[in-house]
């Protein structure tokens, strides 16, 4: 098996889930990396492998088409048998794209891949089911936040792609490309995350998950009752109609814990749950239960946490 | 002072459901039929139009390229069905005879035998099955699993069928329905439109069929701009119920009346509970209850919940496992509130939408495959050279009043109205109709809107059993064993009065079987009211709220639950 990676980077350094999905493939079979955009060298530069840099200044905008190009002219001159991604709006874009192209089969949603067949949670996660292929190219799309992005120890080797691109490829034009304005980590890529409910209160105890996650150095999420109650944005929404995440650690502030939040973030490494009701579900699958006032609790943890790192 | 939710209506009207044409005539899409809605009755036109297709291509030929289109709001054709459900399997052998054997259409399995018991909070006994309730060589069905089949059959015959698309409006052109509009896609939650925003589209259709199901928008919209509705009032029930895997055949279908309802005549609570098997390993469980009921704190939900810590019906699940939950209202006005008219210009209306069911025999799935099979006979005389568009869709009507489905809702009439007198009073007075077939009482029954029963408030809901996820469950994680998954920053399809008594509020958020609505704490303005917080992505879109005062309408195609099993 012979496996490539794309690798989706963004302000210069690679996405943490595609490192997780190249660790992943590693561990498997060989595995390379592809880098595609405009002055991306040094984004890949410890990447523990062989990585193909696609570096052309037509690649800079983050269009799919091109990128199809590139991964195409690889899979065919270099024999790969099996690409992979880790799910974002882009990798959705070039997968399919790709899948076309090569009349690939594609799997989505996978959580882990063995070489030679995938897992995929499905029916809202009720149950994970066995995925294959029956393509000679394989390809596959990994749930966000799915894995761990261990490093690579291996010497990292960066070759040349020749960059080809179809006419049709180039029709496109990125007119504007638009970010939500953030600070700190993206809850997609936080180590750790502290999540704010209803239990809260009140929009403006929001500012008691932000302290704590500063001092943690994690990124603040919420659940979809206080986002559908105009508390924090959207973008922030962790559960079933949210995004999926799965950092070291979840701190859940003032979450009762519905089944729709808890399939959003279930695949954290260490939960916290502070609630004053100790009948809420969270108890149930939370590693570390505090049953408790959270005004009084949240800020003198934050002050702890504070004091431990010096800060 | 009585509080009665029929007077803090809706911020909706008829009109908001109605609409002229506006797309360019080079860019609508031109259909022959189309027809809203991909449950039996919609369904059942669309393959009647298949097979007269098929014996006469030369005026399906006339039809264009999409001579019939199925317009499904659901994810999947399927995904918003859900019933009891045991059917009578007459109308789908009429419209497939020749064509399937009843052995090939995908029921699970024949009732066997059958039993009524009347339940106290302890006891369960057994009494003679109502002769409207018998149900010898009828056959246990998921309805949702008999649409998705029926949605094959009609593809097979040449229907397109288009799920994920809420039809929002009616086009109506000079006084005649010229076909319905599809909603957008893509808005945020204030009506913004999105990256991935897609506008809705004008579907110019020669023939319009509403099979809409329960509490259909544009159904009610032509109702009221054609002045088709009944003099008496349309009335719902709120069933609520439960797929389960069990470890134990059940060997027969089982209803139940009586606890955990209250049979006091101000409670005015009538229904009861239907468990059914499906197939050897799975059992289907239901609570219905009349929407006339009065007491704010009345659960249809929580009612299921307790009812499955009876003795006699903890037994049927022990050892079994939760599958899939769901819920939807039904139509229970019966004869005395059908249209005065299922047709307008362009427009032939069937199934639930109009309320064909009945309620003592606890059908309408058949009544609904019946007359969408006439509708579709009705629309096709219409596409014949020559032919009158009116007495064609005229014909459809005649067809109804001929039919078979005519006379058995005559014959009970009366029946549910009898039981807004209380549970006793009311079973003699249906026993009493079925004797005479109907013709007793001879001046029909006065009914009443389910929003205009002014309320009560009890201490009902300290009983409703702690949910302990095993047995008995709470709202939303019931929400997620429907499937729905819906969109959360989509606009609000909900219509309710922004401010309403606080009894009101209470009686919307204990009625929701999805929690959509909740009571915010404390906040009672100066004016003594409240206001009601929605989730609208909860929802199931069962439809209570339209009977209790408020409006449900489509929300973005490919929103809601996503039933299989239900």
């Amino acid at each position: 098996m012979k496996t490539l990676v794309f690798l989706e980077h963004h302000e210069g350094a690679v996405q943490k889930g595609a490192l997780g999905v190249l660790a992943k493939a590693a561990s498997v079979g060989d595995a390379h990396g592809v880098v595609i955009g405009s002055g991306v060298r040094d984004v890949v530069a410890a990447a523990g492998t062989t990585v193909w840099v696609a570096d052309d200044a037509r690649l800079e905008a983050p269009l799919p088409q091109p990128r199809v190009d590139v991964i195409a002219k690889l899979v065919r001159d270099e024999g790969y048998d099996t690409v992979l991604f880790a799910q974002s709006v882009l990798a959705a874009d070039v997968a399919a794209g790709l899948a076309v192209r090569l009349g690939a089969g594609l799997n989505w949603g996978l959580v882990d891949f063995d070489g030679t067949k995938g897992s995929a949670p499905q029916l809202q996660d009720t149950v994970v089911v066995d995925v294959g292929w029956t393509s000679p190219v394989r390809i596959g799309v990994f749930r966000a936040g799915s894995l761990d992005a261990t490093a690579l120890s291996g010497s990292t080797e960066l070759r040349d792609a020749t960059v080809e691109l179809e006419e049709f490829s180039t029709l496109a034009e990125m007119v504007e490309q638009a970010h939500a304005e953030q600070q700190g980590p993206s809850i997609e890529d936080a180590d750790v995350i502290v999540a704010g409910g209803r239990g809260l209160g009140e929009p403006a105890n929001f500012a008691l998950c932000e302290e704590l996650a500063k001092a943690l150095g994690g990124a603040v999420a919420a659940t979809r009752a206080v986002v559908d109650a105009g508390w924090y944005p959207y973008a922030a929404q962790v559960g079933q109609t949210g995004k999926t995440v799965a950092p070291k650690l979840y701190v859940a502030v003032g979450i009762s814990g519905a089944i729709q939040h808890k399939v959003g973030m279930q695949g954290s490494g260490v939960i916290v749950a502070i609630n004053k009701d100790a009948n809420a579900p969270i108890f149930e699958f939370a590693d570390l239960g505090v049953v408790g006032d959270l005004h009084a609790i949240v800020p003198k943890l934050t002050e702890l946490v504070r004091a431990r790192r010096g800060s | 002072m009585s509080v009665r939710p029929a007077d803090y209506p809706a911020p909706w009207s008829a009109s908001d459901a109605i609409a002229p044409p506006t797309d360019p005539v080079d860019e609508r899409i031109d259909v022959g039929v189309a027809i809203v809605g991909a449950g039996p009755a919609g369904l059942a036109a669309a393959i009647r139009l298949g097979q007269l297709m098929e014996e006469d291509p030369a005026t399906a030929e006339r039809l264009g390229e999409v001579p019939v289109a199925v317009l499904e709001k659901g994810k999947a054709p399927g995904s918003h069905l859900l019933s009891g459900a045991v059917v009578n399997p007459r109308a789908l052998q009429v419209l497939f005879r020749g064509r399937k054997r009843v052995d090939e259409m995908p029921f699970a399995g024949m009732v066997h035998g059958e039993s009524v018991l009347f339940l106290t909070k302890r006891r369960a006994i057994p009494i003679p099955t109502p002769p409207t309730m018998v149900n010898d060589r009828n056959f246990v069905v998921s309805l949702s699993q008999l649409g998705r089949w029926l949605s094959e059959e009609a593809e097979s015959l040449g229907a397109t069928v288009l799920p994920e698309t809420a039809a929002t409006q009616l086009l109506v052109d000079g006084g005649r329905v010229v076909g319905v509009r599809t909603g957008d896609r893509g808005r945020g939650r204030g009506g913004e439109e999105q990256a991935n925003f897609e506008p809705g589209s004008d579907i110019a259709a020669r023939v319009t069929i509403l099979a809409e199901g329960t509490q259909g928008t544009l159904t009610s919209a032509a109702l009221s701009r054609f002045g088709l509705a009944s003099e008496q009032p349309q009335v719902w029930a709120l069933g609520v119920k439960e797929v389960w895997r069990v470890a134990k055949p059940l060997d027969r279908v089982i209803h139940t009346m009586g606890w955990p309802l209250r049979a006091g005549k101000k409670y005015r609570e009538f229904g009861g509970s239907f468990i059914y098997p499906v197939g050897d390993d799975m059992v289907t469980i239901g609570m219905v209850v009349g929407l006339d009921y009065r007491d704010a704190a009345l659960s249809v939900h929580d009612l299921l919940q307790e009812l499955k810590t009876h003795p006699s019906v903890r037994r049927i699940l022990d050892g079994g496992e939760r599958l899939q939950w769901g819920a939807k209202t039904i139509p229970e006005g019966g004869f005395v509130a059908l249209p005065k008219r299922f047709h307008a210009p362009g427009l032939l209306l069937c199934g639930d939408g109009v309320g064909l069911v009945n309620v003592p025999a606890l059908k309408g799935i058949h009544y609904a495959v019946e007359s969408g099979r006439l509708a579709a006979e009705a629309a096709w005389k219409s596409f014949a050279r020559g032919a009158s568009s009116r007495e064609s869709l005229a014909s459809y009507d005649e067809s109804l009043r001929k039919s078979w489905l005519w006379n058995d809702l005559r014959e009970v009439r009366n029946m549910r109205q009898a039981f807004g007198r209380g549970f006793y009073v009311g079973g003699a007075l249906a026993s009493a109709m079925t004797v005479t077939k109907g013709n007793f009482p001879p001046r029909d029954l006065p009914t009443e809107r389910d929003a205009e029963q002014s309320l009560i408030s009890t201490s009902r809901a300290s009983s409703y059993p702690a949910a302990d996820g095993k047995l008995t469950f709470d709202k939303l994680s019931s929400v997620f064993a429907s499937g729905n998954r819906t969109r959360d920053d989509q606009p609000n399809h909900i219509r309710i009065a922004k401010r309403v008594p606080r009894e009101v509020a209470e009686l919307w958020t204990n009625m929701c079987p999805a929690h959509v609505y909740e009571v915010p704490d404390g906040a009672v303005g100066a004016d003594g009211l409240v206001e009601v917080q929605i989730a609208p992505s909860n929802c199931v879109q069962c439809g209570a709220i339209t009977a209790k005062g408020g409006r449900l309408t489509p929300p973005e195609g490919g929103s809601g639950p996503e039933y299989t099993l239900t």
